[in-house]
């Protein structure tokens, strides 16, 4: 099972692209990647869910693909779930990084 | 237009209007609400007339609600720095106040001062109060997250990160940041623009408009001696790069192995079309930042005295959620002949620099 963030936005407006494969990963958020991706109570899609005039913050896009079978999460700094965000955060840390 | 009848008037769709009253909407909403605080009775009766009128057409607050809030105007700075401590927990722990001495090390005082800055800066220019027009205080929030590369207003205040230390110094270093940052607050409380798309462009335009206006007024920068560069100094020594954008040329902000290059058009012919960074807010971005560069310039003298005073007038009282560039450049080419007059050089100059970067002025229905 491989993980990708793509995270875009800031002020900055400089896109990063983050990959990891599960194996690489602590048990703990190995569990949460296969969780979340099986877990359809996680949406997919809120990336436009954020407090009222909020500006330059973080979107991001997870792909998790295992097999043939694909999970896209898109969601901003704002409304991503804390498992989620946990394990972007060891991702965007211990991963190669490139640029899009 | 006949300014001392009144009669002639502009709506927020553009379009002149007959109107018998004789102050009306041509005068801009912060002007009115100055007028509440400080003119004679007379005067109040006749600001609060416009101003309920102009809440009417807008359609955006109910008046009542405004009336309330317009009793608890504060007219004095008010600056709160805190400390996320390298967490993401805000506000963070309280360091500084207003009128306190300098504590907190250099960030502490950077976003202290440099809100102050922007903060006077819209006080003196345009007479605006505070970011709500009604003196809301200045919240800030340094040392966010660990190795954070990013700034951003979250609705209610600043947030700034220190940086990785690779790619990115802190982020109180500029000045035009912390104006960048204040002004999506102003866009917040005015035309409200969405984040998303063209609109969402403008939004970020605007913050780099008057985050490079708050540099060169504190510079006393006339147009042609100013770098028109947003983030000047973010950079490490590691990154080529000036800056993170360039209103004059955009685009040629950075070429780095790292970072890649600057993406930013600057004419529409480059416009991109992506889904990520909410529709390329802050892409897109460099073609609105150009048209104001290119008005500037035309126009000479200090930016924020003509180019500057356009841009305001249209984001406060003429653009709307969803405008997009071509509205943008309609409305700015409008206010430009509201103010100079039809077919002046400031109109004219409006027009060409819109032309430039791809758009053609349309009449207004």
């Amino acid at each position: 099972m491989k993980i990708k963030v793509e995270r875009s936005g800031g002020f900055a407006g400089i896109p990063i692209c983050n990959e990891i494969d599960a194996k690489d990963l602590p048990s703990g958020l190995a569990r949460t990647a296969k969780k979340i991706m099986e877990d359809k109570s996680v949406p997919s899609l809120s990336i436009k869910s954020s407090p009222r005039g909020a500006a330059d913050h973080y979107t991001y896009k997870i792909l998790i693909q295992d097999g043939r079978s694909q999970r896209v999460i898109e969601c901003n700094q704002y409304n991503i779930e804390n498992d989620l965000k946990s394990l972007v955060n060891y991702i965007e840390r211990n991963s190669k990084r490139r640029m899009n | 237009m006949d300014f001392k009848s009144g009669f002639d008037v502009i709506n927020r769709e553009g379009q002149f209007v007959n109107h018998g009253n004789p102050i009306c909407l041509i005068i801009p909403e912060y002007m009115n609400k100055k007028i509440i605080e400080k003119g004679s009775k007379k005067q109040k009766e006749q600001a609060w007339k416009n101003l309920i009128l102009t809440e009417q057409l807008r359609g955006r607050r109910l008046v009542t609600g405004l009336m309330s809030s317009m009793f608890s105007v504060s007219n004095k700075l008010d600056r709160t720095i805190f400390d996320a401590k390298n967490a993401e927990n805000l506000p963070g722990t309280l360091i500084r106040h207003e009128g306190e001495k300098p504590k907190g090390g250099k960030t502490v005082s950077e976003a202290y001062d440099y809100s102050g800055s922007t903060y006077n800066f819209y006080k003196d220019i345009f007479e605006r109060n505070s970011i709500d027009t009604r003196g809301m205080k200045l919240d800030s929030t340094v040392h966010y997250g660990l190795d954070y590369n990013n700034a951003f207003w979250n609705g209610t205040q600043m947030v700034y990160g220190d940086g990785d230390g690779e790619i990115f110094q802190r982020f109180t270093k500029s000045i035009d940041v912390i104006g960048h940052e204040l002004t999506h607050g102003v866009t917040q409380y005015e035309a409200a623009l969405e984040y998303e798309g063209q609109a969402g462009a403008l939004n970020e335009s605007f913050s780099d408009v008057f985050g490079s206006l708050v540099k060169q007024y504190a510079l006393k920068q006339r147009a042609d001696k100013a770098d028109w560069l947003i983030g000047a100094g973010l950079f490490t020594n590691k990154i080529k790069g000036v800056a993170l954008r360039s209103m004059k040329e955009p685009g040629s902000a950075y070429n780095d192995p790292t970072i890649g290059k600057d993406p930013q058009p600057g004419h529409m012919r480059n416009y991109v079309n992506t889904s990520s960074d909410n529709g390329g807010v802050h892409i897109n971005s460099g073609i609105p930042n150009r048209a104001f560069y290119l008005t500037a310039i035309e126009l000479g003298g200090y930016a924020w005295q003509k180019a500057g005073k356009i841009w305001y007038i249209a984001l406060t009282e003429r653009l709307r959620e969803s405008s997009n560039f071509q509205k943008a450049a309609n409305i700015t080419y409008e206010v430009a002949g509201t103010i100079y007059g039809k077919s002046s050089h400031e109109q004219n100059a409006v027009k060409k620099a819109w032309d430039q970067v791809g758009i053609k002025i349309k009449a207004m229905k």
